[in-house]
């Protein structure tokens, strides 16, 4: 038994490093297709004035002149030690100025995942009770109509209703000069991922259990007198929990996409934040190493989903659920 | 369950469509021309939507933008079907090794949300223009659709009129072309509506967070992204007159899109 364990533990790492490889490589294929020259993203508007015998040298040092799959070797040597080059804007190592803002992200992208995950469910057990009925076909409607407005646009109206015109919420920012007030500058940020992606989780939980409430078993407990109450959450639920785990791993990189853009439209200082103004100032490596946190940690996401469901239910091979957006 | 066409939602989209077609002849203003006398007036009757910061008239610019936006998510969209197809066909019509791998690289692609592809390779691509934006896109949105195509093409492999193409020597793209796209196009139909959404609903982000089009160019995202300043002094108009338009033509969008997907399961059933 013990050793069944190690070498399912053993297999499990060894596809999350396989995928995260392969994760890497593509990020920095993409970077290294940049036009123009990468010495470009290390020193910035100067490589006009070097001279040719400079940039020779400049790009001796910096290994340009080998093979792309040698560059590959020792950019990801480097990485590994967490050495993930320097970031062209802040002038210091990219994993810094990531770690000096990546929890910001995290809470925000946390809560609002933890929240969508609760509201979710709760939603997708009511309009299942009321399948069919004026309640779910307008919760159903409105559910899309939320879901097809972008998440920009969610949070600008936010601002004008809660912080322009009633003047309740602060607009931007993660805290208050000096710390502080965190949650209040949660608020908004959370509320507008909230609005712009709950459907999305809640009209894919709705089915499933829409699916198993017309399930053989259902009769049996209702002729045993259950009540719906508890046949939804005493059977159901448990019953439908690996597909909705399952949901929830399809819709983190929505999530972290969303919380990215929201972050920008209140100046909250995150990864979405740092994304955009690494694009604006051609950072490529502050671009690769936000994209390869971003990706490992829906891999990671993945990985457990996928774990937990097979210890729900045995029988899982993590049959995938369609990517159907409401 | 039978479903009605969503008529409301065709009749509005094609009003909007229409609209940005004629634009030229239905405003009647110059959509960059910029009228200093009249900067940032709110909606009346020489304005009919108002005018932003640089005095430009809100009622010329949303035609004229809408054109743009309209376009990009066109690109995108043919550019991701026709990714999505050929892909989705290869994996779905190759060995089980090849196909899994395929789909693994999928699924590695996926677990980037899709908004951070789409900033970093625009961002390497240098000046954003209508069609750069539509092809970076078009090469970030096509693996939800590969997937469908996939396992669409998996169940007719086998079928007896793929086999006797095979057989007679035909290959890969008249197969395709012949006998399997007739048989998913009504599947995929849904998906590939909600792409072009979806890919209007990107654009219009893109641009508001200024790496999209050019301000100097107008389209409903860039012209949002001049609202935010704006909004603090009280022009409202400026964010919810495109805002509308824009949501207003994704909602139409997800209509149509909910309509095909439940016709196009009744398809398949039969």
């Amino acid at each position: 038994m013990k050793t069944h364990t190690g070498i399912y533990i053993l297999k499990k790492a060894g596809q999350l490093a396989l995928t995260i490889f392969v994760l890497s490589i593509l990020v920095f294929l993409v970077s290294r297709l940049a036009p123009g020259d990468p010495l470009r993203a290390y020193y910035g508007e100067g490589v006009e004035k070097m001279s040719v015998e400079q940039l020779d040298h400049a790009r001796e040092r910096l290994g340009l002149n080998d093979s792309l799959v040698t560059q590959y070797i020792r950019w990801a040597g480097n990485a590994l030690h967490g050495d993930f080059g320097i970031s062209y804007i802040y002038k210091q190592p990219a994993a810094q100025v990531v770690a000096d803002v990546y929890q910001n992200t995290v809470r925000l992208a946390g809560v609002s995942f933890l929240l969508i995950f609760v509201l979710g469910l709760l939603l997708a057990i009511f309009c299942v009770r009321h399948e069919g009925k004026a309640v779910d076909r307008l919760i159903c409607k409105v559910g899309v109509a939320a879901n097809s407005i972008p998440e920009f646009f969610v949070a600008l109206i936010l601002i004008l209703l809660f912080s322009v015109t009633l003047g309740i919420l602060p607009q931007s920012g993660a805290h208050s000069l000096g710390g502080g007030e965190t949650l209040r500058h949660l608020v908004l940020p959370v509320g507008a991922i909230v609005i712009s992606h709950l459907w999305y989780c809640a009209y894919l939980m709705r089915n499933k259990l829409s699916d198993e409430v017309r399930k053989e078993y259902i009769l049996l407990c209702r002729v045993k007198g259950l009540t719906q109450r508890r046949i939804i959450y005493r059977h159901c639920l448990k019953n439908i929990m690996p597909a909705v785990i399952s949901i929830m791993a399809i819709f983190l990189p929505h999530l972290l996409g969303g919380a990215y853009v929201v972050e920008m439209v209140f100046s909250y200082p995150g990864l979405g934040e740092l994304g955009v103004e690494s694009a604006q100032y051609h950072d490529y490596n502050m671009l690769m190493l936000i994209s390869l946190i971003t990706g490992a940690a829906v891999v990671l996401a993945n990985m457990i989903a996928q774990v937990i469901n097979e210890k729900l239910d045995p029988r899982i091979k993590y049959e995938e659920i369609r990517e159907e957006r409401p | 369950m039978n479903k009605k066409l969503p008529y409301l939602s065709i009749t509005i989209l094609a009003i909007i469509t229409g609209g940005c077609l004629l634009a030229g002849v239905l405003s009647g203003q110059d959509p960059y021309y910029m009228n200093t006398d009249a900067v940032s007036q709110a909606p009346s009757a020489v304005h009919l939507f108002g005018t932003d910061t640089l005095g430009r008239d809100i009622f010329a610019i949303i035609w004229h933008g809408g054109r743009l936006s309209l376009m990009i998510g066109l690109t995108a969209t043919l550019i991701s079907t026709a990714i999505a197809i050929v892909y989705g066909c290869l994996s779905g019509l190759a060995g089980p090794r090849i196909d899994d791998l395929m789909m693994r690289f999928t699924e590695i692609l996926m677990s980037i949300p899709q908004i951070l592809l789409v900033i970093f390779l625009q961002a390497i691509w240098g000046e954003p223009t209508v069609f750069s934006i539509g092809i970076v896109l078009g090469i970030t949105s096509w693996m939800a659709v590969a997937k469908m195509v996939r396992s669409e093409v998996r169940q007719m492999r086998e079928a007896e009129y793929v086999l006797a193409a095979r057989s007679m020597g035909a290959g890969f793209f008249y197969i395709l072309w012949n006998h399997l796209m007739p048989n998913f196009m009504s599947a995929i139909m849904f998906m590939i509506v909600t792409n072009l959404g979806s890919a209007i609903a990107t654009e219009a982000t893109l641009s508001f967070l200024g790496l999209g089009l050019p301000t100097g160019v107008v389209s409903w995202g860039s012209l949002m992204s001049l609202s935010q300043k704006a909004m603090l002094t009280g022009a409202w108009w400026l964010l919810i007159i495109p805002g509308a338009f824009l949501v207003i033509t994704l909602i139409c969008i997800t209509e149509i899109g909910e309509y095909l997907r439940t016709t196009g399961r009744r398809d398949r059933l039969i």
